[in-house]
């Protein structure tokens, strides 16, 4: 191989390199090992929790979903929704909240993920009321000491 | 044995063409005059040579708007309509399909050339287009200001129709307050002030909720139903389903209802305890804010059934009634993207539809279903027939008719979907942070393969105001800019920490499977990066029977709508 790089050629390596950097970012937590549900899978239709949500409180569970962009930055809290939200919806009063979501309390503090990339949230279910002490937030479900990946 | 059975057909249609003249002729001739295709063509020919205009009066009206159901969006619900019907799909008629007359209809705002829903009901209902996002009003009110509102106030079509003596009623499932069914009763400058919190310091104007219960209070409108119960509450009160409400004029516009008289429901239960032979308003608020998606729905009537509950409770009326149906979600789960719940809610649609067809009848109800705007909606080829068309795209078989099952493969060797938005949620473009390795490594590739060194730069430059290690830095710094912005890669500072980060929008299409595709929580690919995805301006239709049906056709202005509503009702 030259020691020149033509000018494709060093785009290439570039995207190489690129492509390493993202790699290790997304690749850096573990989330493997439980089986994948969604974020449906926690909820009867009418918003109650499901049997399987029921019978995992206190397991560790996968759950798939989108990070919501995130209340504060270098917190170790986000939000995970079913759909991509652009915003932050819980920032403003006047914007939509989803009705099914899942508040993740994780390890480390989050590496904010783009608000259109799928993620899986891996982490202790833990089902009941709570309200944040920093953010106000007030989850009535929780994945806690949790980790995440790009799906 | 072919050729005889031909050669004495041939002989048959010249005999007949001596009597009957060259028409005759050529349909017997045909080879495919038995064919399926061509006999089903000739009875919709004859169906249609025998119609004659219907001239009545129109007793009822009756309009039903998908919102963001324009003829894309259409076109999927009609096939997936009919794969869950266990068809193709593609040879499926929805119910307003089976309606005689048909226009395209043009949809933008006056000050815009892709249309919001505000500017879209103002049209259909009042009457004359008017700006983006103003309900009720004309184009001289300049968005968000009251003011101006009074002098381009326009009168609604509901309006008209009580004054004719008819009853009214809107339904929808999206709030009631929400810009299409509010083009029906209120006057505002912007389609966001739908409780007294949001109207700007200052304004005279009532509130979209509150101008609601005045409407129910001087008749112009019988029965309201839909979402939207968070408007009609104050801040401090939990509504029945613990959500607070958001006004903050301390008025219960439920209670101020229930004063008139009026019937309030809130769930399936005091749904169909509502005593629809009783006078008085009916209020229906079945959620904090739009009702359930189709798919999701419980404890809350579906479209069809408040469609029924509202044509019984007004068929009395001697004089008739003016029905709005609005399915308001259709519009909301195209911008998220999510073609599932856009079908569902369309098949809810389709079965309002079906209700109103059945409780009416063509010789006395005008009945016009249309769409106010469509979306970035896009679809993909090519595909065999029985494609689920919420799914990925199969190959056609040259053998057969249904498809061949294999995924069709684009140049990427994925899958793909029949259906994709030019831009939305689903984006393929993710913003993906540029690691600090990667900006290094272009500072290293762009100065090593350069020709020409920093020195030379400095050497050559004629600047005496800059220094040599400066010209080099610049230099530098120069061959990086140019390497990242071949690359697309963007710096930006955060405002209030000071820190710079880079980042690219870039990405690929991984691997996809008919499962996960046909997921009912599955977001459809994009192109375009936007967490909602937007409406177009391309036409959507307007199908209509009864009175005065056929003078919907060709392509028309959506304002056009209303003229036709009131001279069928009306004559004027």
């Amino acid at each position: 191989m030259s020691r020149v790089m033509t000018k494709a050629s060093r785009r290439q390596f570039l995207i190489r390199s690129g492509a390493v950097a993202v790699g290790l970012f997304a690749g850096g937590a573990n989330a493997a090992g439980s089986a994948r549900i969604k974020l449906r899978d926690l909820y009867n239709k009418d918003l109650s929790f499901s049997d399987f949500a029921l019978a995992a409180d206190g397991q560790r569970v996968a759950v798939t979903g989108y990070m919501a962009p995130p209340l504060k930055a270098q917190s170790q809290f986000f939000v995970l929704t079913k759909r991509p939200m652009a915003t932050c919806p819980f920032c403003n009063d006047g914007d939509e909240w989803p009705d099914d979501l899942l508040a993740v309390y994780a390890r480390r503090i989050v590496d904010v993920q783009p608000f259109n990339a799928g993620i899986i949230a891996s982490g202790t279910l833990e089902l009941g009321d709570y309200k944040d002490p920093d953010t106000g937030f007030f989850s009535r479900v929780r994945l806690v000491n949790a980790t995440f990946k790009r799906d | 044995m072919k050729a005889k059975t031909t050669l004495t057909a041939a002989v048959v249609t010249v005999a007949i063409s001596l009597l009957t003249g060259p028409v005759v002729v050529a349909q017997d001739a045909l080879p495919q005059a038995d064919n399926a295709w061509m006999t089903g063509a000739d009875a919709e020919l004859q169906k249609r040579l025998a119609m004659q205009p219907n001239t009545n009066r129109a007793k009822n009206v009756v309009i039903m708007i998908a919102d963001g159901n324009g003829v894309g969006t259409n076109y999927a619900t009609r096939l997936f309509h009919g794969q869950t019907l266990g068809n193709f799909g593609d040879e499926n008629v929805l119910p307003k399909e089976s309606l005689p007359h048909l226009a395209l209809v043009k949809t933008y705002n006056v000050n815009a050339q892709t249309p919001d829903s505000a500017g879209t009901a103002t049209a259909m209902l009042a009457g004359v287009k008017t700006k983006a996002g103003m309900i009720g009003v004309d184009e001289t009110v300049s968005r968000g200001d009251c003011s101006t509102v009074e002098a381009g106030k326009v009168t609604s079509i509901n309006q008209l129709m009580s004054e004719a003596g008819k009853s009214t009623a809107i339904i929808t499932t999206a709030r009631l307050t929400h810009a299409t069914p509010a083009a029906g009763y209120a006057h505002a400058a912007d389609r966001d002030f739908e409780d007294d919190s949001t109207l700007p310091e200052g304004c005279e104007v009532p509130d979209i909720a509150s101008q609601l219960i005045s409407a129910m209070e001087s008749g112009m409108v019988d029965i309201a139903m839909g979402g939207g119960r968070r408007h009609f509450v104050p801040d401090d009160v939990e509504d029945e389903d613990g959500k607070a409400g958001r006004r903050t004029d301390g008025r219960n516009l439920i209670e101020e209802a229930k004063a008139l008289g009026a019937q309030y429901v809130f769930d399936a239960e005091s749904f169909a305890a509502v005593d629809l032979s009783k006078e008085g308003p009916v209020l229906g608020l079945f959620e904090s804010s739009h009702m359930k998606y189709e798919n999701d729905r419980t404890d809350e009537p579906s479209l069809a059934e408040m469609v029924e509950a509202s044509i019984t409770a007004m068929q009395g009326n001697e004089n008739g009634f003016f029905l709005e149906v609005e399915a308001g979600r259709v519009d909301h789960a195209n911008h998220g993207s999510n073609l599932h719940r856009a079908m569902t809610d369309g098949v809810a649609f389709a079965e309002a539809v079906q209700k109103v067809i059945d409780m009416t009848s063509n010789e006395d109800t005008l009945l016009i279903v249309t769409a106010d705007h469509e979306h970035a909606i896009a679809f993909n080829g090519y595909c065999g027939r029985g494609t689920p068309i919420t799914g990925l795209c199969y190959g056609i078989d040259g053998d057969g008719i249904a498809h061949n099952g294999v995924e069709q493969l684009a140049d990427d060797g994925q899958p793909y979907t029949v259906v994709g938005y030019l831009n939305g949620g689903g984006s393929i473009l993710k913003k993906e942070k540029v690691a600090a390795e990667m900006m290094i490594e272009a500072e290293i590739v762009s100065e090593a393969a350069d020709d020409t060194t920093g020195e030379q730069v400095a050497e050559a430059s004629t600047d005496a105001t800059v220094s040599t290690s400066d010209a080099i830095q610049a230099h530098g710094d120069r061959l990086v800019e140019d390497l990242l912005a071949q690359l697309d890669v963007t710096t930006e500072v955060d405002e209030d920490s000071g820190e710079s980060s880079s980042y690219r929008w870039i990405g690929s299409r991984g691997p996809l499977t008919q499962e996960e595709a046909t997921d009912p929580d599955y977001i459809q690919q994009a192109m375009i990066p936007r967490g909602s995805e937007t409406h177009s301006g391309e036409d959507v239709a307007a199908y209509a029977s009864g009175p005065f049906a056929h003078l919907i056709s060709g392509t028309i202005e959506q304002n056009y709508l209303f003229n036709v509503m009131r001279y069928a009702a009306t004559g004027e």
